[in-house]
């Protein structure tokens, strides 16, 4: 891959750093008559169980300022019909396919990714040990040091291909499990799944949820995710992703700047699906601006006060 | 195909109380959008709040390339969206959905609104009047000022019954109630299409039951996308061929559904 955009992050190539995030653009082909996929970086799919999955209740999804608290549950086809039905079409689109994995046990992580195995189309697993709307794994795995390191260890026996495991915020210090999960096997991060969040109905004194709580995304968490991917980067040697309430080039180069290699765009989505080209748009004027080569010349140039570059 | 474009709004009309009517430029909606399909979409001007609405499309305006909506401002979506002035652009992204499907010929299509759920039946009944189908329209609201559309109906020679549960204009008490007396009085099969609160909703779906008619009814839960893929909008709904009941997204399997086949909470 060539060009001022493209990007390598933990053996996976991407021609321009973003992807988008999962939970938020479906298997990808949801948005083939709207946009050209080719436009993206990659695309992480809905995360994956061995059988399909029918979710949370409804309320859903609760509008927050400049947020959505979510609580879908992992609603998914199963690995099976998305391997059978969704990544055959993805073959004419020139973009990197990640698929997250998700599993209420650690043997189903590791069935769902050896299944993945024999997919050719497939370029990468992103590990999902932060959903916070499930009882079983997602961040009860990835809130836990002993599990996080013994789900991606699972994941990465018995796969050859870049393994991403997705970290909650939802922890007291991200860069231990950033650490954990880079002893384990992991080839990159991604950083951070949603902030666990609450909204309440006050005339019926309930969430607004029918799970209860949910998961807080979009512009809101922004400078957490920012400040989480910070130090999950510094912490490790590996690769980290970004994201956390993309909407502009601008919010994109935050998370390069302070180390990220790349960026998932996640809620955006929902709010303008034609994000992308505008995203790309704006970071090859900024390297244009500051006379830079690419976008590998931009990733952590943070200059932090009382440090030394 | 939908399309996702910055559209300027061409005309505002206001409407007595919180309504407009307000018409958008977008070739791909004017031209394709079927009555019951819907556009998301969202004021430029306002940063907040965060996501685009779901509004169903009122009429199209083929030779002009625009839409129109029908808005009640109750909130900062809808109240920004009031608030353009002409000229200025919202995002937009349309026709989506599945719409209303018109009866057989010989079959009258019975058209239930409440409130502003009135807002597809003006497009689906100049479709119906283009098709030379029968149909008749039900306008219920609580109170006179939630019919505002009166006006704009009566002018169009539709054939309109109203209702208001407090009396203040045409039949006292639920729009159900003109709907089955008009029921009993017809002598040819119907169809009915409803759009309004679920439970005006579930109260048409019972009428056709009980009467053993067909029902379409277009479902409004809270929407992300509009394209399925947050899976936020989802109704449990139960086809003949499921052996149990589905989420199924509103965006893109509705927001017209089969009333038969709704599992009503």
């Amino acid at each position: 891959m060539s060009g001022p955009l493209a990007v390598e992050v933990g053996g996976l190539s991407l021609k321009n750093p973003l992807l988008a995030a999962s939970g938020t653009f479906g298997y990808g082909v949801e948005y083939e008559s709207l946009l050209d996929l080719s436009t993206l970086g990659g695309i992480v799919s809905k995360g994956l169980y061995l059988e399909p999955r029918d979710g949370c209740d409804v309320p859903r999804i609760v509008e927050t300022p400049s947020g959505l608290l979510n609580a879908i549950g992992l609603q998914g086809v199963g690995v099976r019909a998305y391997v059978r039905d969704v990544l055959p079409r993805l073959e004419r689109y020139d973009t990197a396919v990640v698929v997250n994995v998700c599993g209420d046990t650690v043997e189903e992580y590791a069935e769902v990714t050896r299944i993945l195995e024999d997919a050719p189309r497939v370029d990468a697993i992103e590990i999902n040990i932060s959903c916070p709307n499930v009882k079983k794994g997602g961040m009860a795995f990835g809130g836990d040091p002993r599990m996080t390191h013994e789900v991606v260890a699972a994941v990465r026996r018995v796969t050859r291909r870049p393994v991403i495991p997705k970290l909650s915020p939802n922890v007291a210090d991200i860069a231990l499990f950033a650490r954990v999960c880079e002893e384990a096997g992991a080839s990159a991060l991604s950083c951070i799944n949603t902030l666990l969040g609450l909204v309440v109905d006050v005339e019926k004194r309930r969430p607004r949820l029918a799970f209860g709580t949910g998961g807080l995304s979009g512009p809101a968490i922004r400078p957490i995710a920012v400040r989480m991917a910070w130090q999950a980067a510094r912490a490790v040697s590996i690769p980290v992703i970004g994201i956390g309430g993309i909407m502009s080039a601008d919010d994109a180069l935050e998370f390069l700047i302070v180390g990220c290699s790349a960026v998932q765009v996640g809620t955006a989505n929902f709010v303008d699906p034609g994000i992308y080209e505008r995203i790309n748009a704006g970071l090859v004027a900024y390297l244009e601006r500051h006379g830079l080569a690419g976008i590998r010349d931009v990733v952590g140039t943070l200059a932090y006060p009382g440090e030394t570059k | 195909m939908p399309a996702n474009l910055d559209v300027p709004l061409v005309s505002r009309e206001a409407l007595p109380g919180p309504y407009a009517l307000l018409t958008f430029e977008h070739p791909q909606v004017a031209r394709e959008a079927r009555p019951g399909q819907f556009v998301m979409i969202k004021a430029h001007t306002a940063p907040e709040p965060f996501l685009r609405r779901p509004f169903s499309i009122m009429a199209v305006d083929r030779e002009r390339g625009t839409f129109t909506l029908f808005l009640k401002g109750v909130g900062p979506g809808s109240r920004a969206l009031i608030d353009l002035r002409v000229g200025e652009e919202a995002g937009c992204l349309g026709p989506l959905g599945r719409g209303f499907e018109a009866p057989p010929p010989g079959t009258e299509a019975l058209l239930v609104a409440g409130g502003y759920g009135v807002a597809p039946f003006y497009m689906f009944a100049e479709e119906l009047t283009a098709l030379g189908r029968p149909f008749h329209l039900f306008y219920g609201g609580r109170s006179a000022p939630d019919l505002p559309l009166v006006e704009v109906l009566t002018e169009s020679g539709y054939p309109l019954s109203l209702s208001t549960d407090d009396g203040t204009s045409g039949t006292p008490g639920r729009v159900t109630a003109p709907l089955t007396t008009y029921l009993d009085a017809a002598a040819g099969p119907s169809v009915l299409y409803a759009c309004g609160p679920d439970a005006m909703l579930h109260a048409v779906a019972r009428v056709a039951r009980e009467r053993g008619l067909g029902a379409q009814v277009s479902l409004d839960p809270w929407m992300g996308c509009g394209v399925g893929t947050c899976l936020g909008c989802v109704v449990r709904i139960q086809r003949p061929s499921d052996p149990r009941p589905k989420w199924r997204p509103a965006c893109t399997e509705g927001p017209v559904f089969d009333a038969r086949d709704v599992v009503w909470s």
